[in-house]
């Protein structure tokens, strides 16, 4: 009898406590999870993000239709002289090369999605983390020589700066985050081949559980650069000399 | 103690798995809950914050293209400076484009191996510099606004790659040894803070991994530019109108 006694004051107490769990967790899902406060906030918040997006967007096309007027004149210009037809190829050579016109032709297509959850063991890291691998990534495109190069659509250039932020990647002061995106034009055998190397860029993203795509594609499309350089402590050395 | 029997032992068990479990799951559960909504407040708030500053630099570029339309729209009208105006506009891209000799204020960095006989991490290559601590550099003088880079007199562009190439480091398809030389031009302060403030690569480079890095300010630094010859083979400019 003092036995089942016993026995019945475990299982009482294990009702109890399987009730009190589910109580528990039901309350920091509504609380935590999908709360009041910071529901609201977030809406506020991608009410606002819309807005700037959309006025940003606004803003890339009133800025391509007046490079595409400016272009119209020049090429206008162009037609009726040889010399300025000449400058106007000079223009748009190095024009291209500085990143400032749209760009396709054959290439490859890099996809990186970070590791999967459960092959983290506790320890999360992502692509966030492994900045220099981007880096690696371009220079040995650039190696493979590439043309162009666009990370999640931004205009590798000259100026191009990959830098952490909290948990996400900032390239040409635009927020990006996985899946990265890298898109290279160029021969797209050699660029292949070169990244996917014995030891290479995709066997590393591999080897730390990165899922890697790897694609060649014959038209590729790479946005332009859309910002204004203006050099402030640099001066032609030729200017000065003259 | 005298009860502790067999069943008292199981059950005892039995809760102190329970325990670890519940141990586990909730410290697995909260930072799952709480950092999605909090996380992704804050970063939509950077993503924000980011977008207004892509609207001002829009903004910027969209004004520099207006004026340039002005100008063109002035000279349709009596066609005497396309020339000038185009020759201009070609020396301005070729000056962003890195084709020109440079000069202005900037700093020097010199990175060296650690020739030492008991270096820090001899055996894993630790002090010899590799191709990824220079692209780490690099980046971070560009998060600096460098104006213009230059390793070992070669000038850093979009398409320049730095790369491993056993006992030398390859760019812009020359071979450079070490001690390397990597000169940029900008605010002199901000460059010099982005290699050996605390917590930055080159900080960590130097203190941790002992390189041997030092950083020179200097008055004029002249960079020069890209001498390589360069055709774009593969990528098109993608023109609308056509």
């Amino acid at each position: 009898m003092k036995n089942i006694r016993g026995k019945i004051a475990v299982v009482l107490v294990s009702i109890l406590l399987g009730i009190i769990l589910a109580i528990q967790f039901k309350t920091v899902n509504k609380t935590v999870g999908e709360g009041v406060l910071p529901t609201q906030r977030a809406q506020q918040l991608a009410i606002e993000l819309k807005k700037v997006q959309e006025e940003r967007d606004a803003l890339i096309k009133a800025l391509d239709e007046a490079e595409n007027k400016i272009d119209q004149y020049e090429r206008g210009e162009a037609d009726n002289d040889v010399y300025v037809e000449n400058l106007y190829k000079d223009l748009e050579k190095y024009r291209l090369l500085a990143g400032y016109v749209d760009i396709e032709g054959p290439g490859i297509i890099l996809e990186i999605k970070d590791p999967p959850v459960d092959v983290q063991y506790g320890v999360e890291y992502s692509i966030v983390d492994d900045i220099d691998l981007i880096l690696q990534t371009i220079s040995v495109l650039n190696a493979a020589q590439a043309e162009a190069i666009s990370i999640n659509d931004q205009r590798y250039t000259a100026f191009t700066e990959i830098v952490r932020a909290a948990d996400h990647i900032e390239v040409n002061g635009v927020s990006i985050n996985s899946p990265i995106v890298i898109k290279a034009i160029g021969d797209p055998e050699t660029l292949e081949s070169a990244l996917s190397i014995k030891r290479g860029i995709v066997w590393t993203f591999r080897y730390y559980n990165y899922d890697v795509n790897l694609i060649k594609d014959n038209n590729i499309r790479i946005p332009k650069y859309r910002k204004l350089v203006e050099f402030v402590y640099s001066k032609p050395v030729e200017e000065q000399a003259e | 103690m005298k009860k502790m029997t067999k069943a008292n032992f199981i059950i005892l068990v039995v809760f102190v798995v329970f325990g670890i479990v519940l141990g586990v799951q909730i410290k697995q559960k909260v930072p799952y809950f709480t950092p999605v909504t909090l996380n992704s407040i804050e970063t939509t708030k950077y993503e924000i914050d980011n977008i207004n500053k892509e609207i001002e630099e829009l903004k910027l570029m969209l004004k520099d293209k207006e004026e340039k339309i002005q100008l063109y729209e002035n000279i349709a009208r009596d066609d005497k400076n396309i020339i000038d105006l185009l020759d201009k506009e070609l020396k301005k891209t070729k000056l962003i484009a890195g084709f020109v000799d440079v000069k202005g204020p900037g700093i020097i960095v010199k990175m060296e191996d650690n020739n030492s006989e008991d270096a820090f991490g001899q055996s894993y290559d630790l002090d010899l510099i590799h191709d990824a601590d220079v692209l780490r550099i690099i980046n971070d003088l560009k998060e600096a606004g460098a104006e213009a880079i230059s390793i070992n007199g070669q000038r850093v562009l979009s398409i320049s790659e730095i790369k491993c190439g056993g006992p030398i480091i390859r760019i812009n398809g020359k071979s450079i040894g070490t001690p390397i030389y990597i000169k940029a031009i900008g605010d002199p302060k901000l460059l010099s803070a982005a290699i050996n403030a605390p917590n930055t690569y080159g900080y960590a480079l130097k203190n941790i991994d002992q390189l041997i890095i030092e950083t020179e300010i200097v008055d004029e630094v002249i960079i020069p530019g890209y001498s390589a010859n360069f055709e774009f083979k593969y990528a098109k400019p993608i023109k609308e109108g056509d």
